[in-house]
Order: structure tokens, then sequence, then C-alpha cells
């Protein structure tokens, strides 16, 4: 099962790893914080505790920068 | 899961301080309602004012002209805009483009400055320079007397500024840890001076915290230049914002907690320690100053510029 994740230059296939998987789990996995990003799958905008499916486009969006 | 508000499933936004779950079109009405609010309980417009948004492209001056475009569709007050090019290489272009398809947009005047013709010098160049003071002591000081003499010469009755409740919070804390209280009086919603020769500023977006904003322009799909200043994580703020942001994750509440406290000490601050400033003008540009050079021109003496 397989998703696709777009973030900033990254356009890649990846794979759900277990049952549950959440845009939180995505963003820990890539050590990102979820106050620094807003999120979207398939094209509309979710909260992190949002469960990915297969074939989901996943896109997260940097909105905060450090500084 | 639903809104809290209408029941809407598409949920997307929770605000970890109250546990509400918000819709796309509850949480941009959320955040328009608590500007107004701002504005309104600060008292921060006056029928016929015409306000001049400092407007550099980026999601919080965007977020202010958008909502602030709201008071001039009621005909309350008049809008016009100002971007600074401080010169920063492979960075400010876009924001600058950005801000003049909004101007445009709106149907509003539209002036960009940059460092390098009103002071011959760009921020790039000046931290070339061996014992700079650090970027964002010159691009403050330099952009503050730029949106001044804008404001000025646009005939402009307010300046607003699109400081979030990140940035206030980091700026009380900043002053705070530095012993800074003459700076820790200046804070606030709206920030008036002596001198008939600063205008106003106002600060619509101030009890909106900074990813609320971010998520905002990502929903209303308004154009922003998402980008960090190369020089940002140089700067005293920068570690500020970080351990404030630590503390958030445990304590959702702690940004509005410590604006509230500022807020219920700022009127002894005043009173006690702000410091009354000579009201004299710079011999070099001729702006006002407290000193014979205003803060800009002694830095360019400094750049022997």
């Amino acid at each position: 099962m397989e998703f696709t994740l777009k973030y900033k230059d990254l356009n890649e296939k990846r794979e759900i790893p277990h049952e549950d998987y959440t845009i939180k789990d995505l963003l820990d996995e890539l050590e990102l914080s979820a106050q620094t990003v807003v999120s979207k799958q398939n094209g509309e905008l979710v909260i992190e505790d949002t469960q990915i499916r297969e074939d989901d486009e996943i896109q997260i969006v940097q909105i905060i920068y450090g500084g | 899961m639903q809104c809290s508000k209408c029941g809407n499933p598409k949920v997307i936004y929770k605000r970890e301080q109250s546990g509400q779950l918000l819709c796309k079109d509850c949480f941009i009405e959320s955040i328009e309602k608590k500007v107004i609010k701002t504005v309104k309980k600060e008292k921060l417009l006056d029928k016929g004012d015409k306000v001049l948004v400092a407007l550099s492209g980026g999601k919080d001056s965007v977020t202010t002209l958008e909502i602030l475009n709201s008071f001039r569709e009621m005909n309350v007050i008049d809008l016009c805009a100002v971007t600074v090019d401080e010169g920063i290489a492979n960075y400010r272009q876009e924001g600058v483009d950005i801000a003049k398809r909004h101007a445009e947009r709106f149907g509003i005047e539209h002036k960009v400055v940059s460092l390098k013709e009103d002071y011959g010098i760009t921020l790039d160049e000046i931290m070339q320079r061996p014992n700079h003071k650090g970027s964002c002591t010159y691009c403050g000081v330099f952009r503050r007397t730029i949106i001044n003499k804008a404001a000025r010469e646009m005939g402009a009755t307010k300046i607003a500024t699109g400081h979030n409740l990140d940035d206030e919070v980091q700026g009380i804390m900043m002053n705070y840890l530095e012993g800074n209280t003459d700076n820790l009086t200046k804070l606030g919603a709206k920030t008036e001076s002596h001198a008939e020769e600063f205008t106003v500023k106002i600060k619509p977006l101030r009890e909106i915290p900074e990813r609320e904003i971010g998520l905002y322009v990502v929903a209303k799909e308004l154009e922003v230049h998402f980008d960090s200043c190369p020089y940002a994580m140089q700067s005293f703020r920068g570690e500020v914002s970080e351990v404030i942001n630590q503390l958030a994750e445990k304590h959702p509440t702690i940004k509005y907690s410590t604006l509230r406290g500022y807020d219920k000490i700022k009127g002894v601050l005043k009173k006690e320690m702000q410091k009354e400033y000579a009201h004299g003008r710079c011999k070099r540009c001729g702006e006002p100053s407290a000193n014979e050079l205003c803060k800009a021109c002694s830095f360019l003496e400094e750049l022997g510029v």
C-alpha cells in the first residue's frame, strides 16, 4: 500500500507502514513540527490526526520558517 | 469528528488551547472576526483614516491587507501600501512581485522603496563589511525610517504592520531578558510617538498565532512569499522564539498569557519607565531625531556611505 508525498521539491511514492498511519506519524518521520506546516490530503486541508489511505496524495506546506 | 461551530465533518484545524475543531469556512471566519474584534477593542482605526500597510508579500502583511480591506469596502478607511526592498539576493524580489500583485488586485496606491536607491547600499553589501552590527539591527532601523517617510509622503494617518501573537510575545520576552525597559514600554497594539512626524503604528494581527495566519493564507488560497530570510537565524529573536515554541508545546496557552500579562502591566511600565526624548531633527536627513544624527544616518556614517 502506497501514497504520494509532496513536500518542497520532493514528489515520491512511500509505503504506508501500518494501519492507522496518520499525517502526524509522517511528520514525525520527516522530523517536521506540526507547528510549522499545514497538510493537504488529496488537495484538501486536513488536521494531523488524519489517517493516510492507499493512493492518497499528501502535500505538506511549510508556513513558518526558522528565525 | 466535526466542526465545533457548524457540524461540517471536514475539519482543518484543532485549537490546542481550547480543543475547538474548525472547518475551513468557520476557521477563516474566526480569524477575520478576531482581527476585527482587536481593531475595535484597541480602537486601532478611526473613520476616514488612510492606512499604509507595510507589505512585504509574506503571510502576515498579506493577511493584514486582506482583512483591513473589509473596512475599506465599508468606506471606513482608505488603504495604501509600501514595500521595502532591503537588497537581499535570491530572497526579496519574489516578495516584492507578490506585493505588487496584491496592491493591483485591490487597486490601491503602492510604492516600492529600495535601500540601494534611498541609501546607496544594500543589506547584502552591509553584511560584507567587517564589524557590522548584525543584519536585523540595520534592517529594522532602515525599514522603520523608510516606512515612516512613505507614510508622510502618501498622506497616511496610520501604519499597519503584520506583527502576530508570536512576534509580540518574542518582543516582550526579548526586551525583558535584555533588561531593555525602554523598548518594553513601546510594545502594544497601537504605538504613538510624541513627535508629529511619526505616524501612529497599529498591529491588527497581534492576537493571532503565527501558525493560524499561515493556515489562513493557505485556506484562502492567497498568494504569499513563504521563505526564510537568509539572515534570520543569526538573530536573538530566533533563539527566543525557539524557547517559547518549546514551552508552548506543553503549555498551549502560554503565548496568550504572556501577552495578557504584559497588557496588564503596560500602563504602569509606561508611567514609570518611559523615557522622554528630545524632539530635534537629524542634521543629515532632517528626519525627527533625539540626537544630532538619527539612527539610520549614524549607521550610514559608520558605514562611510
